[in-house]
């Protein structure tokens, strides 16, 4: 609690919370964020569930820069939102559960990434992605979806 | 206006309004309407600007249906959210701009997909107003997301 209330008197928080326009602009970028960020991760699990099959999948992994973009842009972003209200934002419970659904999916983006390694060979230009693949497919576009639906709560509890 | 005024009172407006988790259950949908049609456009805009070449272009037409879905999932939701409080949102200057910048992206797109799928060029890929269209496009979309989430900060 003590660093949060220090994280609040930061210099930077106290100009955000003076500034009228900071805070949005900040939200504003957040949302360009997610669009990059949801959206080409929402591209690259439908096509390994089988979506938009004349879309090479080799070449849609290429659009892994864009989520790595979008993540790091947010990272910025979210981290100044959350030091403009640390006290408030650190107390509250859908912060944390958008913490740990992000956790779950770095873990899952984990484990795709070295199942790509281990054996991508065989199926990154077959006609079928393996079913544990998909799975790992459906439980990112969930876990990210919860994500976002974590984060719009956040202003609500 | 008093078209408005009976909009935000109607019975489904008010439970909008009135209920705690209907406003952020659609605030949430309308961001993953968002990134769907943000996501898929954004691809096929790009592709049309020449950026990952190797995709064939006429195979992103596949990835329609998700831009559709997401346009569908945003008129609907955004119809909802608009009910609830409709006097405030229909007389804010950033939501006009919003709309207008849909109705341009929406025109751009006829155009631009008639040019590209209707008469696909022969061979050399995208010509320069094909080009054009494309980077227009991702301005109209990307300036719509933009307005829209600062609707709750402006007039």
């Amino acid at each position: 609690m003590d660093f949060l209330v220090w994280l609040e008197s930061t210099p930077i928080a106290v100009a955000i919370s003076q500034s009228v326009w900071m805070y949005a602009t900040f939200e504003t970028i957040h949302y360009i964020g997610l669009a990059m960020l949801v959206g080409s991760i929402m591209l690259i699990d439908l096509r390994l569930l089988g979506f938009a099959r004349s879309l090479p999948l080799p070449s849609m992994l290429g659009l892994l820069p864009w989520v790595w973009c979008g993540f790091f842009i947010n990272v910025v972003t979210g981290s100044l939102m959350f030091i403009y209200n640390a006290t408030s934002f650190g107390m509250n419970k859908a912060f944390w559960l958008k913490m740990t659904l992000m956790a779950l999916a770095g873990l899952n983006a984990l484990a795709f990434t070295v199942a790509v390694a281990r054996t991508g060979e065989r199926w990154l230009t077959a006609a079928e992605t393996p079913a544990g693949i998909k799975i790992v497919a459906t439980l990112s576009l969930a876990l990210w979806l919860g994500v976002m639906t974590a984060g719009r709560w956040m202003a609500y509890v | 206006m008093d078209f408005l005024a009976w909009l935000q009172a109607t019975a489904f407006a008010t439970a909008v309004a009135e209920t705690i988790w209907a406003y952020p259950l659609l605030e949430t949908l309308h961001a993953l309407g968002m990134a769907m049609l943000l996501g898929s456009l954004g691809l096929t805009n790009l592709r049309v600007l020449g950026y990952k070449s190797e995709l064939p272009l006429l195979g992103t037409q596949q990835l329609f249906p998700l831009a559709w879905l997401g346009f569908t999932l945003n008129a609907v939701s955004g119809l909802a959210l608009f009910a609830s409080d409709a006097v405030y949102f229909f007389s804010s200057y950033t939501f006009r701009i919003k709309l207008v910048l849909i109705a341009l992206a929406g025109i751009n797109a006829v155009l631009l997909s008639h040019r590209i799928f209707r008469e696909p060029a022969a061979g050399g890929g995208p010509g320069p107003v094909a080009k054009g269209l494309a980077a227009a496009s991702l301005v109209f979309w990307v300036g719509a997301a933009v307005a829209g989430r600062l609707i709750a900060y402006t007039p």
